[in-house]
């Protein structure tokens, strides 16, 4: 009692204030060296380049939430990690189309869901297969079903999947990227989930999600294949590819996706013990034209716009001649890919010229071109303005928000497509030719078919190119119908891009021939293991 | 004093109304496709109308407008059309993020702007009040992105000595704290130097009134005329500002959030924006605003207080 003053737990006053201040100070002082050196053991941290939306299937929709749900789920086949299209078993130990429409598998034993959600069952396929074509739940994803029917179960382990009509894509797009859930663990969360998976299966259990941070993924104990390489993996949500590759550098991340222009000056000043590797992306570029609009109804003027654009030149411009020319509308690699493209890839001005003259066309010609506002859509599309004033054709480039740039060429949003002449556009694929090309069909007119390209051959085709399981004749069909698309006079087809990534040499990391990463593949380089 | 703050509150409350309302509207009448952002290429006709009406779209604007404040009157902010969690959990989720980072850094500006621009006054033309003032304009002038690029590349790429990205780990107050140092930095920097400048002149206009002369007269002592009559007036200006700053770094976090990885509604707001994912915009923007509001709503009291001839001036007007 005869100190008042000391009584009292804390005062503010100057001298406290200081004292504070410094223990704060030195506390955080006294761990500066080892913040960024913090010992990871056998964790892997990687950039995701957004956040996850849902690991639902039906409804996962980006990218980002592929690269969690194939490390923490099974497929009945999985996609190898050999950098090829190819796919391998997963949770089947047999998978085998038993005819055009027949699909017969059998799951490996033992295969147990997290959580308590018990074994594997081939009623689990039949659930997480027909779930997706349920009406009831309006799955974005439902298309990827294709044809299927239903799914029959023979035993504990053993079904068969049933389409209505055959459809050449069910296995790269659906069988080989869709999750088999545990019927129980998903109707005890109400029949829909979106980042707080009911269950795992896969190499890695979820343990958590904290939104617009990471995913923290960890070993699944229960996992009868090959042990998982990393106790951890952390998944950092990064939208910003100088964040990541600053984090990087910073010694934070094992791996991320970088862009294209550092990938220079990272090569001349590479940060330790790393490398970068260079993957083509999966996503086609390419000039498109509007075919009804008055100024491009003239096959001619639209031929002498293709042998206008020296793609090569855009190419090197834009991709710092990391990426290839594209051959046409599906990447090198997958079934349909042409050997090369009609036009050559330099263009041919003189050509162009004539043509021009021989429409009878006034010069200089004036064409807008849309295209969204990011940078790397805006310089290709300045070196396409650039190739086109060489023979006498001035471009208006229009940048627009991308939301915007997407509804300038679908009917139900007003008749501004009629307006459009020239457009930089691009679409991801997928798994399969058929997500390269089924958007320019009649039937998309209007909707993503903006150059309002119609063939009967190319829908024709489009349609047998499915329905045909036959890998070689799918090949020659889908090179066809590329032909087609150049013959047309509406596509200049510009390239596939590439996704750089870097990455520790103390990691051997596996990517899809896309340049995803495929995190159960990811592996402690040999001298580190 | 509590009439002063009904007044300030109404008034708040009719300016968050109106910016909400022109904010609303502004994000609703761009043109594009949501539904073919949000969605992809692989929607159908049916699904898009679906999420259009879902997201109210479907409605003449004001229909919508009307609908998003019943909600909010009833503490709905809606579903985030992705992950379909509520958005309300989500910007309190992210919000605690972006608060702590902006209390840090124009609570570490304060901290060193009010001394410094004391000291100016003070020593008025002294070589410290050179060095202040040029460094002041200097710190005002560096837009703060190169000073978080700048950060990011000596102390955390080059020496390692802070955290390049994120937030540090959920509990480790130690860690967040570490994480939370660089882009404080950033974002308060620029305002050290203003918060000086304005607590010199303000300190200067000060020192020159009857009352501090009075007060020197009795023979006070300078440390105590400085702090207890000069500051207390010349402070006034500088609550104000703080105000304002609260809401400006509100917005202005975003740059270090994404520079520096960070969570925080900054974020949260840019990427729903550039996805169209509209309920999350609104949530965010609803919150972001309303802190503008409130933090400008707080300095406005705290002058009052301070000052008491401001509440008698609105009393009498």
């Amino acid at each position: 009692m005869g100190n008042k003053k000391n009584s009292r737990p804390f005062q503010i006053n100057r001298r406290n204030f200081l004292r504070q201040s410094t223990l704060a100070g030195l506390a955080i002082a006294g761990n500066l060296p080892d913040i960024s050196w913090a010992v990871r053991g056998d964790e892997l941290h990687i950039r995701n380049y957004v956040d996850l939306a849902s690991l639902d299937p039906p409804f996962a929709i980006s990218g980002a939430d592929s690269i969690v749900s194939a490390a923490i789920f099974q497929n009945l086949l999985q996609p190898k990690t050999d950098g090829t299209w190819d796919t391998e078993l997963d949770a089947a130990e047999y998978f085998e189309a038993t005819d055009d429409t027949h699909y017969a598998f059998r799951l490996k034993r033992g295969q147990m869901f997290s959580n308590g959600f018990g074994e594997m069952t081939a009623d689990d396929v039949k659930f997480s297969f027909e779930r997706i074509i349920d009406p009831d739940i309006d799955a974005i994803n439902a298309v990827d079903m294709g044809t299927l029917s239903h799914v029959e179960v023979h035993d504990q382990y053993s079904g068969t999947i049933v389409l209505k009509s055959p459809y050449a894509a069910f296995i790269p797009v659906a069988v080989a990227n869709y999750a088999i859930l545990s019927r129980e663990a998903v109707m005890s969360v109400g029949g829909r989930f979106s980042t707080q998976p009911p269950c795992c299966s896969g190499p890695y259990l979820f343990r958590g999600w904290q939104a617009k941070r990471k995913t923290i993924l960890e070993r699944n104990p229960l996992w009868k294949g090959p042990e998982a390489a990393f106790s951890e993996i952390h998944i950092y949500a990064m939208s910003d590819a100088k964040a990541a590759e600053m984090a990087f550098e910073a010694g934070q991340l094992d791996c991320a996706e970088i862009s294209v222009e550092s990938v220079d000056p990272l090569k001349e000043n590479m940060p330790p013990d790393s490398a970068i590797e260079i993957h083509p992306s999966g996503r086609s570029y390419w000039l498109g034209m509007n075919q009804s609009n008055p100024a491009l109804e003239d096959l001619r003027v639209r031929r002498a716009i293709q042998y206008a654009v020296d793609v090569e030149a855009v190419v090197e411009a834009t991709w710092f001649g990391l990426a290839e020319p594209a051959l046409g509308a599906i990447p090198r690699g997958m079934i349909g890919c042409r050997e090369r493209s009609l036009i050559p890839v330099t263009g041919d001005a003189d050509k162009a010229r004539s043509l021009l003259k021989e429409a009878g066309v006034e010069l200089p010609l004036r064409l807008r071109l849309d295209v969204p506002s990011d940078s790397l859509d805006l310089t290709a599309v300045q070196v396409i303005q650039w190739s086109l004033k060489k023979v006498g054709i001035e471009v208006d480039i229009r940048a627009q928000e991308n939301s915007t740039f997407l509804s300038i060429g679908q009917e139900e949003y007003g008749d501004q497509w009629q307006d459009i002449q020239l457009f930089f556009q691009s679409f991801i694929g997928g798994a399969d030719p058929y997500y390269a090309l089924v958007w320019f069909i009649s039937e998309q007119m209007g909707k993503w078919n903006w150059e309002r390209f119609s063939n009967q051959e190319f829908d024709r085709l489009n349609d047998l190119a499915l329905a045909t399981t036959v890998a070689a004749e799918r090949h020659r069909m889908y090179q066809r119908m590329q032909d087609i698309m150049e013959e047309s006079g509406c596509y200049r087809f510009i390239s596939n891009g590439v996704m750089p990534q870097i990455v520790r040499n103390t990691i051997r990391p596996a990517f899809t021939p896309d340049g995803y990463a495929i995190l159960r593949g990811f592996r402690p380089a040999k001298n580190n293991s | 004093m509590l009439a002063f703050i009904t007044r300030r509150g109404l008034l708040a409350l009719l300016i968050l109304f109106l910016a909400v309302s022109l904010l609303f509207a502004m994000i609703h009448m761009m043109p594009g496709d949501p539904a073919s952002v949000i969605l992809g290429p692989k929607a159908s006709p049916e699904l898009k109308a679906q999420l259009n009406e879902r997201m109210g779209l479907d409605q003449p604007l004001l229909v919508q407008l009307g609908q998003f404040y019943a909600d909010v009157a009833r503490g709905d902010l809606g579903v985030d059309v992705f992950t379909d969690r509520k958005v309300s959990a989500i910007v309190f989720e992210q919000l605690p993020y972006t608060l702590v980072l902006v209390l840090a850094a124009i609570g570490g500006a304060t901290l060193l702007g009010i001394p410094l621009g004391c000291f100016s006054a003070i020593r008025r033309n002294s070589l410290l009040d050179r060095i202040t003032a040029v460094m002041s304009v200097a710190f005002i002038a560096i837009p703060s992105f190169v000073v978080a690029l700048y950060l990011l590349l000596w102390l955390a790429v080059k020496w390692r000595w802070f955290p390049a990205m994120g937030a540090g780990a959920s509990g480790d107050i130690a860690d967040q704290a570490r994480h939370l140092v660089l882009p404080a930095i950033a974002l308060g920097l620029g305002w050290v130097g203003y918060i000086a400048r304005l607590v010199r002149a303000s300190m200067l206009e000060v020192m020159e009134e009857n009352h501090i002369r009075t007060a020197r007269a009795f023979g006070l002592p300078e440390r105590s005329i400085i702090v207890h009559y000069a500051l207390r007036i010349a402070i006034l200006p500088t609550v104000t500002i703080l105000g304002l700053g609260i809401g400006s770094m509100l917005s202005g976090a975003l740059f270090a959030e994404i520079v520096f990885s960070r969570p925080g509604i900054g974020k949260l707001l840019h990427e729903a924006v550039i996805t169209r994912n509209y309920p999350v915009v609104m949530g965010s923007v609803l919150v972001t605003t309303g802190f503008f509001v409130l933090s400008t709503l707080v300095s406005d009291i705290i002058n009052a207080a301070l000052d008491p001839r401001l509440r008698d001036k609105g009393r009498s007007s």
